[in-house]
């Protein structure tokens, strides 16, 4: 095997991968990689260069929530052959979306375990521990009393009306609800949808929540004063969070994690934000190199480990991700071992269905949802006519009733 | 110039009668050698029109033809001839853009063509000093990055931590909810964009006032009207024709409103309540990758657009007229 491998990728992914360059070259010496970081035109340069058949990189990185779409389109290689066997080395939440009719046309690279990131601080000086906190209705009514302590200054969590998918489908993973069911039908009305709708809203009218934009200024600025306590999010939120945050000399910034609380007692305590994957584009000249250098990146040990190590990426391949060395204490959460916290019952996530129009019906599901807080969260149910909404607009089926919610990977 | 055009074209050797069939090969012939002749000259304009033909004309033509079919940009295009005009009459969302657009318009529109009005008048007075530093600091939103915008108002607007509810606050007015209810959404873009646009209407409606005659004043004040009178029977009827390009412009500008949606209410927000059809059009491409029925939406839209432009341009030219006799 010998020959150039092109890699296209953004932001810390990318500087990762160049990262473990070196020791792929030293396991393939004649495998030349380079990585190009392509920045915020890639999805278009990238859609571009696969519509030509001509210009694209060898090896690209894609969103998970994207690569159903890239895949339908038959433009990548199919990996069967190489990846199938790989299978059950990532859980199923991400490995479904690399899926298409049987075929592998992606392999996962890393995940988005969600919990929730807390100031000791504030905690401490109102009396909260949060390792009572188990439940949805725990975290509540911990919220209710924060901001009654603090006179209405300390907010629980940012909960921006115009983007509330986000958290939506945090609740909705740990209630087991789909947004489209195995078939790829609209299966969003369901009585799981409604029990994730109904945690928004006790928050909501609990008045725990900070109406800020996702990321806006306002929102960051949370991070550093004491006008929001927790934040809840996927394990690569601890990036901004300590970009943002000063941390003291020692490094720690007295901040904390806890586990994502349950909707019910006992139920399920993590859930699955964000990802990404890699692909090899059909009109890649070198598949043998290209295959080997996904390989080792994404599913030996060796690889993902130095990428968690080197830049925090969080392995999707199991072994990796279950790796005693992965369990470090992080200074910055007060010396906290944070990673087993992340991924304890990453498998056990019921994964959420992607196809093609994944995008867009996550957009309608946004609408829908911001309508609602804008209406003051009151209405019972809006999945009613949300279900209507998708499918006629992209014309796939309704699904009859709701048994066959949680059903297997897209087919 | 044209007389000399005519006095080259008519010592051309071979000019031929008008309207013979026979001598049409002898015509064409003509026309060649001409282009021939003046190739230099067309060399020279040529680069407008190459690139017109590439980037304006092709896609104008293309998306024409995406009209009539299914595509999203990576897979093979396909044929459904009208279906996207038939699914195009059922969507409610195109509903609901046109009636967003046409609120938004009346919301912003007269207000701001008004407060235009008003500074164009008081910029252009003989009294004031430092015009050219108040015309300036007027005009200056309208060349603002809106990046720098987005974040500025975003931090006004806020409904927690804004800085206009704070205000409002301080005078014992419940805060407002300006981005976060489909109530006020509108009302907060129309007033991003009255911030941002008025100064350039003023400018235009300043060379609209310059351009009136001075003697007309003058007649006027010596029949004795006063600056009120002068305004209302002087300025205002000569200014209708700068007026109606002003709304022209403001209501093309709000058909195809994009970035101050984009950046204020997250491209639309809440719901669809502050989607225009502009954000439409580019969330139906750009997003869903609906290309054809994208095109559709778009060229029947064009249309409209097109046919109330031509309706505002006759009603100018024959108000001109009527003005003139």
């Amino acid at each position: 095997m010998a020959g150039h491998v092109t890699v296209w990728s953004w932001n810390i992914a990318a500087e990762s991968l160049n990262s473990i360059r070196p020791r792929f070259e030293a396991h393939d010496p004649k495998v030349h990689v380079i990585v190009d970081m392509t920045g915020a035109q890639m999805q278009m340069r990238l859609m571009l260069s696969i519509v030509a058949g001509v210009g694209a990189p060898d090896v690209s990185q894609l969103q998970n929530t994207d690569a159903p779409y890239y895949i339908a389109t038959g433009r990548l290689t199919d990996l069967t052959s190489v990846a199938g066997k790989y299978r059950a080395e990532f859980p199923a939440a991400v490995w479904n979306s690399c899926v298409l009719n049987g075929h592998v046309y992606a392999v996962p690279w890393d995940i988005g375990p969600c919990a929730i990131y807390y100031k000791r601080s504030i905690f401490r000086r109102y009396g909260i521990d949060p390792n009572q906190i188990d439940t949805w209705d725990r975290y509540i009514s911990a919220g209710s009393e924060i901001l009654a302590k603090s006179g209405g200054r300390t907010k629980m969590l940012p909960m921006g009306s115009n983007d509330l998918s986000t958290l939506f489908g945090i609740l909705l993973q740990q209630s087991g609800g789909q947004i489209f069911d195995g078939q790829g039908r609209i299966a969003i009305d369901s009585p799981q949808s409604l029990e994730a709708l109904d945690v928004l809203r006790k928050m909501r009218m609990a008045g725990i929540t900070s109406d800020v934009p996702t990321y806006s200024q306002e929102w960051m600025a949370g991070l550093t004063d004491d006008s929001v306590a927790t934040y809840p999010g996927a394990a690569w939120l601890s990036g901004m969070i300590k970009d943002s945050v000063t941390a003291g000399k020692d490094g720690n910034a007295d901040w904390g994690v806890f586990r994502l609380p349950a909707i019910e007692p006992g139920g399920l305590r993590v859930a699955n934000v964000g990802g990404s994957v890699l692909v090899i584009p059909a009109q890649c000249r070198n598949k043998p190199a290209a295959w080997a250098f996904i390989e080792y990146a994404l599913c030996s040990r060796e690889g993902q480990l130095a990428q968690y190590r080197g830049s925090g990426i969080f392995p999707a391949l199991l072994p990796a991700l279950h790796d005693p060395s992965m369990d470090v204490s992080d200074p910055f959460f007060d010396g906290q071992m944070v990673s087993n916290l992340f991924t304890t019952d990453i498998t056990k996530i019921t994964p959420l269905n992607k196809t093609a129009t994944w995008t867009e019906a996550n957009g309608y599901l946004n609408e829908a949802l911001s309508h609602w807080a804008a209406t003051g969260m009151t209405k019972e149910d809006i999945f009613k006519p949300l279900a209507q909404t998708m499918s006629r607009r992209l014309m796939v089926d309704l699904a009859p009733g709701v048994s066959n919610v949680s059903g297997a990977a897209v087919k | 110039m044209i007389e000399n055009k005519r006095q080259e074209l008519a010592v051309e050797p071979n000019t031929a009668p008008k309207t013979n069939g026979l001598t049409r090969g002898v015509r064409h012939a003509n026309w060649f050698s001409r282009y021939v002749r003046y190739r230099h000259f067309y060399l020279f304009i040529s680069p407008f029109f190459l690139l017109f033909a590439v980037f304006g004309l092709f896609p104008l033509l293309f998306s024409f033809c995406l009209s009539f079919v299914n595509w999203n940009g990576l897979t093979a295009m396909r044929w459904v001839g009208l279906q996207n005009f038939r699914l195009m009459l059922g969507d409610e969302m195109l509903g609901t853009a046109l009636w967003n657009t046409l609120i938004i318009g009346l919301l912003y529109i007269p207000p701001m063509l008004v407060m235009a009005f008003l500074l164009a008048q008081l910029l252009n007075a003989k009294w004031l000093q430092l015009k050219a530093f108040w015309r300036a600091a007027v005009f200056l939103p309208c060349v603002t990055p809106m990046v720098v915008i987005s974040i500025v108002f975003s931090l006004i607007f806020s409904s927690e931590k804004g800085i206009l509810n704070y205000v409002l606050s301080v005078i014992h007015i419940l805060p407002v909810p300006w981005l976060t209810s489909e109530q006020w959404s509108k009302t907060s873009i129309a007033i991003l964009v009255i911030w941002r646009w008025t100064g350039y209407n003023m400018i235009l409606m300043t060379a609209g006032l310059q351009g009136i005659p001075v003697e007309t004043y003058e007649a006027a004040a010596i029949d004795g009207a006063n600056s009120f009178q002068r305004m209302m029977n002087v300025t205002v009827p000569l200014m209708m024709p700068t007026f109606r390009f002003c709304i022209l412009l403001s209501l093309l500008g709000t058909m195809y409103m994009f970035d101050e949606i984009f950046v204020l209410t997250n491209g639309g927000g809440p719901g669809t309540s502050s989607l225009n059809v502009g954000m439409y059009l580019f969330d139906l491409a750009f997003q869903d990758f609906k290309f054809g029925y994208a095109s559709c939406v778009a060229y029947t839209i064009a249309a409209v657009v097109l046919i109330v432009t031509l309706a505002v341009n006759r009603l100018n030219r024959s108000q001109e007229k009527e003005f003139v006799s």
